[in-house]
């Protein structure tokens, strides 16, 4: 015998079947939101300038007719004062070489320039791999290189019957870097062994610019023209004020990437909140038609408390029935959503590998936690009902 | 288990009314095992009682006690288990549900509790003659073959008490005496008490307690 039977549930399909489209709509905007916030993520990770949620921006003196010419390093006075700001987080110099470098390809590639070198605290850089680390006595020196500069000269490459260079084969490139100094030239072997997106320089580790400046330059203090600033937003107007008075240059174009990275991800926020709006009017609709049909079914309800069926129970009873209905419309959002995914990722991003066809856990998670919260939801409800009709 | 009835009035009762009775006003003990009669008049309060001893209604002064336990305080919840475990009862307005079959009827409270298997239905029914209406919905039956029904419900769980409220009010003689021969034996294979109301003392109702209400 079931209870089922004594419920009247016979009238007032279009709410019932209202609530769960409603239902079943709310949790596709909020499963797929869910999903497209973890997309964004990881698509605009890998070429996302910004580390651990900060802004890095490079910061240099504004070069004028009047200051030609002059020294435009940062003096102690600027830096200290620039680190008094409470918008900058941290500040770090690049450091350039005080002697002539040349570098040459060798026999392969038939290119050889003036170079110059600069070195940052390694906490700036986006990408540090562990052999970039160099110790006196030692040939070889890694570099990091600008992925920008790597993009300028695969353009005149050909023009100048140089090979062009992907970003692996760059690192099977042989440099010599020759090192000009009072007692000759001394040859390095160069080694680039990352590129960079955030600084746009030929980075060397700090131990051999220090080594380098003082051997073949004769420094051993070298006052930065340019800084890294690493702040929470490189878009502060206090920031950008600040700046402006000092007469700093900045290179804002940097962080554009995150800030788009920032408002898409609003925009699907926006979605996700939207679509639990969505699922509590669903809900709300679904409890009216429970108050309904237990107003409806009062006296046979009255009669099973009457004859010792418990509150409890009666209300896990009642709330279960929806229990296969509910299932059927979450997961018919989650195939949804996953199928949704399938195709973003088929037609937009197949020859990248960073993105999942399937959904990411969390997101199927939120589904069976959105289940058993309606349930649950449904359960209380009842059973208020049921007492007020005692 | 023991029920205890300390000085319960109904609220709406004028306290003039009650200076005869041997229930209202009074301290009376029901112990499990020993049959009561009480002998009710119309309009002397007897599904009232009945109701109040079942829970169901709140508007009495005095308290009622199942063992040590004021009724009064009981929740929901705990007074559903008495009523599949220690309390049954036969309601004068039967209630049954309606538009549910004889037997739907009687499956919804045998399997609240089981106390008899499924085919002890059929040997109650035959032995109160609607075996053949098992199958029917109880609106279709007459007042009488629905009282025959509500009284086969009352006695397919375990109980320690039951509270009959004029339960053979449309039952022939015979109907009158087999139905109370399967209630009596129902109660001695459970050493439970029958607490029987009816309006006038029942010939073959012998050798129990009699109360006048």
């Amino acid at each position: 015998m079931q209870i089922r039977n004594l419920l009247n549930t016979s009238k007032n399909h279009l709410s019932q079947w209202l609530s769960y489209f409603g239902l079943g709509i709310g949790v596709l905007l909020l499963l797929s939101s869910m999903q497209m916030f973890i997309d964004i993520n990881k698509l605009l990770k890998d070429n996302n300038p910004r580390k651990n949620g900060y802004d890095f921006i490079s910061v240099s003196k504004i070069i004028t007719n009047d200051n030609m010419g002059k020294d435009n390093t940062f003096k102690s006075d600027e830096l200290n004062d620039l680190h008094r700001q409470p918008t900058i987080e941290a500040t770090a110099p690049l450091i350039s070489n005080q002697f002539r470098v040349k570098a040459t390809a060798g026999n392969v590639i038939p290119f050889s320039t003036d170079l110059f070198l600069e070195s940052i605290d390694d906490d700036f850089i986006d990408t540090v791999p562990p052999s970039f680390k160099w110790q006196p006595g030692q040939q070889e020196v890694p570099i990091i290189f600008s992925s920008d500069f790597l993009e300028i000269y695969n353009i005149f490459a050909p023009s100048q019957d140089l090979p062009q260079l992907s970003d692996k084969t760059v690192s099977s490139v042989n440099i010599i870097l020759e090192c000009y100094g009072p007692n000759g030239v001394q040859n390095f072997k160069g080694n680039i062994v990352a590129l960079s997106d955030r600084i746009n320089s030929v980075l060397v580790p700090k131990t051999f610019m220090d080594w380098s400046n003082q051997n073949f330059g004769g420094v051993s203090t070298v006052n930065p023209s340019r800084i890294y600033l690493k702040t929470k937003d490189a878009n502060n107007p206090q920031l950008l004020t600040y700046l402006d008075q000092k007469n700093y240059h900045l290179n804002k174009d940097k962080t554009k990437f995150g800030r788009i990275k920032k408002i898409l991800q609003n925009i699907v926020s926006a979605l996700g909140v939207f679509g639990i709006l969505v699922i509590i009017l669903a809900l709300m609709l679904f409890s009216f038609y429970l108050q309904l049909m237990i107003a409806r079914s009062k006296d046979n309800l009255q009669l099973l408390l009457t004859l010792g069926y418990s509150p409890d129970w009666l209300s896990k009873t009642v709330a279960k029935t929806w229990i296969p209905v509910y299932i059927g419309v979450i997961i018919a959002a989650i195939i949804l959503t996953a199928v949704m995914q399938y195709f973003f990722v088929q037609i937009s991003f197949a020859e990248r590998n960073d993105l999942s066809y399937f959904l990411h856990w969390s997101v199927v998670m939120v589904g069976i936690l959105l289940l058993a919260l309606s349930v649950f939801s449904n359960y209380r409800l009842v059973k208020k009902e049921l007492y007020k009709i005692v | 288990m023991q029920i205890q009835l300390l000085e319960i009035i109904p609220t709406y009762f004028e306290k003039s009314v009650i200076t005869e009775s041997e229930i209202w006003g009074r301290k009376v003990v029901f112990n499990q095992g020993e049959h009561v009669h009480i002998i009710a008049p119309s309009g002397s309060g007897k599904t009232s009682l009945i109701h109040f001893i079942y829970g169901m209604r709140k508007d009495y002064e005095g308290r009622i006690l199942y063992d040590e336990t004021n009724i009064r305080d009981l929740t929901l919840e705990t007074f559903s288990t008495y009523r599949q475990k220690n309390i049954s009862i036969i309601f004068q307005d039967l209630r049954l549900f309606a538009d549910q079959t004889v037997r739907n009827n009687l499956e919804l409270k045998r399997q609240l509790n089981p106390y008899h298997p499924p085919q002890k239905i059929d040997e109650m029914a035959m032995a109160l003659g609607i075996q053949d209406k098992l199958g029917r919905t109880a609106r279709t039956c007459s007042y009488g073959e629905q009282q025959r029904i509500a009284i086969i419900r009352s006695l397919l769980q375990p109980f320690n008490f039951i509270l009959l409220d004029e339960p053979f009010s449309h039952l022939d003689d015979a109907n009158r005496l087999k139905a109370f021969e399967l209630i009596k034996s129902e109660c001695e294979l459970r050493n439970a008490s029958m607490l029987f109301a009816d309006l006038k003392e029942l010939e073959f109702f012998t050798n129990e307690k009699r109360l006048r209400l």
